[in-house]
C-alpha cells in the first residue's frame, strides 16, 4: 500500500487501521513473550522462530494442538487457536528473516560436538542449515534450548514420534547430546 | 498487510494528522498526541515501548520512580541463591532509544476531567491517552503489628523484588538447622499467585541443599487453595518429604497479627514462632489508581475487558497487577508479569485505534506463568481467552497446567525448569529492550 493510497484510505474512514490491528500481528505479538520480538529470541532455552519453514511451523503447532506430538507448554497454548490462526502464525514467522545468534559456548564442547555429528548430518548437516523446506535450521539456535530438545528424543517414555530423531538421540550420551546442540549453536 | 507496508501507512497516518485535527480533539497543533505512560514495571515498559514502535510518530512518555527495575519472577530463585539480582534488573535506555520520553519521577494525582498528571517535582503532564500500569500497594494494616518500616528492615516481605530480597536471602542462610522459616500469605487475589508457594519451594531447596534437613517451611495461609496445589505437592513430597507444611485458612492458617520482637505469628486461635517470619501483607492496586477513584470496593481496577480502558473513566487505560480483568464466569487473568504485558498489548492496540477514531481492533489475552520448585523441576500453568459474541471468553479446551502424572516426569520438569529462565530474558527483552 503506497503513503498515497494510505491516506485516501485513512481519511475516507475505510476502518484500515483497525484492519491493521486486526491482522496477525496483533496474535503474532502475544508470542513475543516468551520467544523474543518478533520470534527472535534472546533467551538461551526458548528457541527463535523467526525464518523456519512454515511447512514446519505449520505441522508442529497442529500436532502440538492435536496432542499428537509432545509438548511441555505448547500445546496447551494451541488448543486455544483455529487453525487458520495457526497456519496464520506460521505464514507470519516463517516470512521473517532467520537470525543465528551468537553465544558463549565452551570451545572443546564445540570440537566434541563436531565429532558426534555421524547421526545428525543427514538432515542437519555440519553447517545446521536447511536441507528441505521441513528441517528446522539449527545453525545459531540457542544452545540450551536445542539440548533440551534432544532430552525429548533422548528419553523414550517421551515418546516422540519421529523415530530417525529418536533413534539418533538414544545413542547419544548426556554429555555428547550438549555438545551436539552446542556445535550447531556455534555455526553462523 | 506486510510490515513494511504497515510501516508505511502508520508514515502516513501521521502525515495525514493535521487534516485529522479538525475532527479529533486529541490531535494537537504539532500533529502529535500525547500518550503518558504511568509506572514502568512489564506492564508499562511494553506499553511505551510497543506504543513507539507501532506508531513512532507518537509522543510517548514513561513516568517512573526508578532508574532500575527489578523483576519480581524468579526472584525466589535469589533468595535460595540458584539465581543472581542482576539477572533481573533492567534499566530504561532501550526505552530512551526507541525514542520513549522518560521521566525518572513519581505520579501523585491524575486530574482525569483535566487529562493531566501531576508529578512530585510538581511538574504537570498533559495527555490524550493514560496508560496506569501501577502496580500493586501494600496494606500493612492488614496484619496487626506489621508496618512499612519493619519490612524495610528486620521483617522483609520481598514481594516486591529488590534489597528486601537479599535482607530475606541472609536470614535464610542465618537460620540454624532445626529452625521454622514462616511464610504468611493473605487472602486473594494477589499479585504472582503461585510465588508464594514457589518460594516456600525455594527455601526448602536452600534447606536441604545446605544440610539443614532438621528445618521446617511452613506456610500460614488465609486461603483454602492455590495456584497449581497438585503440581508444588507433588514437588514437595518428590523433593522435600515433610520439610513444608501448608496450613489453609479453614485450618486457622489466616495470619491476623504478628509480634516483630519475638518473631511469633498469630492466627484466630494459635500462635507460631519463627525464626524467619515472611510476611506478605494483602495488597490493593497502586495508590495512585485508588487516590484517582479507579479502583472498586476490593481496591483493584475494573477495565472494559476488551480494551483494558478503565470503566470508570474515558481516556485511561489500566494494565497490569492493578487491574482485575475477567470475572466469573469467565476466569480472571493472574496477576502475572506475563498477564501484564498481553494486557499492555491490547492496550496498546486500543489506543492507536482511538487516536485513529476507529473501533478497537480484536484483543489477544494470553498468560504462561513458570514455577520452579527444586532444581531441574519446573511447571506451568497457561491461559488462554479469546472474544466471542463481543465477550472476553477463558478459552476451556486450552489453557491449564503442566502434567501430574506422566511417564515422562523427570524430562517434562527439567525442560520448563529450562523455559522458565529463557522466558525471563525475553520478557525482559520484550519489554525494556
Amino acid at each position: 500500500m503506497g503513503i498515497r493510497v494510505a491516506i485516501v484510505a485513512f481519511l475516507a474512514g475505510l476502518g484500515t487501521w483497525a484492519h491493521a490491528a486486526d491482522s496477525i500481528e496483533a496474535l503474532a505479538n502475544t508470542c513475543n513473550n516468551c520467544h523474543g520480538v518478533n520470534g527472535v529470541s534472546v533467551g538461551p532455552t526458548m528457541p527463535s522462530i523467526a525464518g523456519l519453514p512454515q511447512a514446519y511451523l505449520t505441522n508442529v503447532m497442529l500436532e502440538w494442538k492435536s496432542g499428537t506430538r509432545f509438548s511441555a507448554t505448547m500445546g496447551r497454548l494451541l488448543k486455544g487457536y483455529s487453525d487458520v490462526q495457526i497456519a496464520d502464525l506460521a505464514a507470519h514467522f516463517a516470512k521473517q528473516r532467520w537470525v543465528p545468534q551468537a553465544q558463549k559456548l565452551d570451545e572443546a564442547r564445540v570440537r566434541l560436538g563436531a565429532q558426534s555429528l555421524k547421526r545428525c548430518e543427514k538432515c542437519h548437516g555440519n553447517d545446521g542449515l536447511p536441507r528441505d523446506g521441513e528441517t528446522p535450521p539449527v545453525n545459531g539456535q540457542w544452545a540450551g534450548y536445542l539440548y533440551l530438545e534432544s532430552l525429548k528424543y533422548h528419553d523414550e517414555a517421551v515418546g516422540m514420534s519421529n523415530r530417525q530423531m529418536r533413534g539418533a538421540m538414544k545413542r547419544l550420551r548426556d554429555e555428547d547430546l550438549r555438545a551436539v546442540a552446542d556445535y550447531y549453536a556455534s555455526q553462523k | 498487510m506486510s510490515r513494511l507496508n504497515r510501516r508505511d501507512f502508520l508514515k502516513a497516518v501521521t502525515l495525514a494528522a493535521p487534516a485529522l485535527a479538525l475532527h479529533a480533539p486529541w490531535a494537537h497543533a504539532d500533529g502529535k498526541s500525547r500518550v503518558l505512560v504511568v509506572g514502568g514495571g512489564f506492564g508499562g515498559a511494553v506499553a511505551a515501548k510497543y506504543l513507539k514502535m507501532l506508531a513512532p510518530q507518537l509522543d510517548v512518555t514513561l513516568v517512573e520512580r526508578n532508574r532500575v527495575y527489578v523483576s519480581c519472577p524468579l526472584s525466589n530463585e535469589v533468595i535460595s541463591g540458584h539465581g543472581e539480582i542482576k539477572d533481573l534488573e533492567a534499566g530504561y535506555d532501550g526505552l530512551q532509544k526507541r525514542g520513549v520520553n522518560v521521566v525518572f519521577d513519581e505520579a501523585t494525582a491524575i486530574d482525569a476531567a483535566k487529562r493531566t498528571v501531576t508529578l512530585k517535582s510538581g511538574t504537570t503532564l498533559a495527555y490524550d491517552a493514560l496508560v496506569l500500569s501501577p502496580g500493586i500497594d501494600f496494606n500493612y494494616a492488614g496484619v496487626e503489628g506489621y508496618t512499612e518500616e519493619l519490612a524495610n528492615g528486620d521483617l522483609p516481605h520481598a514481594y516486591k523484588a529488590g534489597p528486601q530480597t537479599l535482607v530475606l536471602k541472609k536470614q535464610l542462610e542465618a537460620m540454624p538447622d532445626g529452625g521454622t522459616f514462616i511464610i504468611t500469605v493473605p487472602p486473594g487475589p494477589f499479585r504472582c499467585p503461585p510465588g508464594p508457594y514457589e518460594r516456600a519451594s525455594q527455601v526448602a531447596a536452600y534447606l536441604r541443599g545446605h544440610g539443614k534437613t532438621k528445618s521446617k517451611v511452613l506456610i500460614l495461609d488465609a486461603n483454602d487453595s492455590f495456584s497449581k496445589k497438585g503440581l508444588f505437592e507433588q514437588a514437595w513430597k518428590t523433593h522435600y518429604g515433610s520439610m513444608i507444611e501448608w496450613v489453609p485458612g479453614a485450618s486457622d492458617g489466616k495470619v491476623v497479627k504478628i509480634d516483630p520482637g519475638t518473631k511469633t505469628a498469630y492466627t484466630n486461635f494459635g500462635e507460631h514462632k519463627a525464626d524467619v517470619l515472611n510476611v506478605i501483607p494483602p495488597h490493593h492496586a497502586g495508590s495512585i489508581a485508588r487516590n484517582a477513584g479507579l479502583t472498586n470496593e476490593k481496591g483493584w481496577c475494573t477495565v472494559d475487558m476488551l480494551t483494558m480502558e478503565s470503566s470508570v473513566q474515558k481516556d485511561i487505560w489500566v494494565v497490569g497487577d492493578a487491574c482485575t480483568h475477567g470475572d466469573l464466569p469467565v476466569y480472571p487473568m493472574p496477576k502475572s508479569a506475563h498477564a501484564a504485558v498481553t494486557q499492555a498489548k491490547v492496550a496498546v492496540g486500543a489506543i492507536l485505534a482511538r487516536l485513529a477514531g476507529q473501533p478497537a481492533p480484536t484483543p489477544y489475552f494470553v498468560n504462561t506463568c513458570y514455577s520452579i520448585a527444586a532444581p531441574d523441576w519446573g511447571f506451568s500453568v497457561v491461559h488462554v481467552y479469546r472474544v466471542e459474541g463481543g465477550k472476553l471468553i477463558y478459552a476451556q479446551e486450552a489453557g491449564g497446567i503442566s502434567a501430574i502424572e506422566t511417564p515422562a516426569l523427570t524430562t517434562l520438569r527439567k525442560l520448563e525448569a529450562g523455559y522458565a529462565l529463557g522466558w525471563l530474558k525475553n520478557i525482559m527483552a520484550d519489554s525494556f529492550a
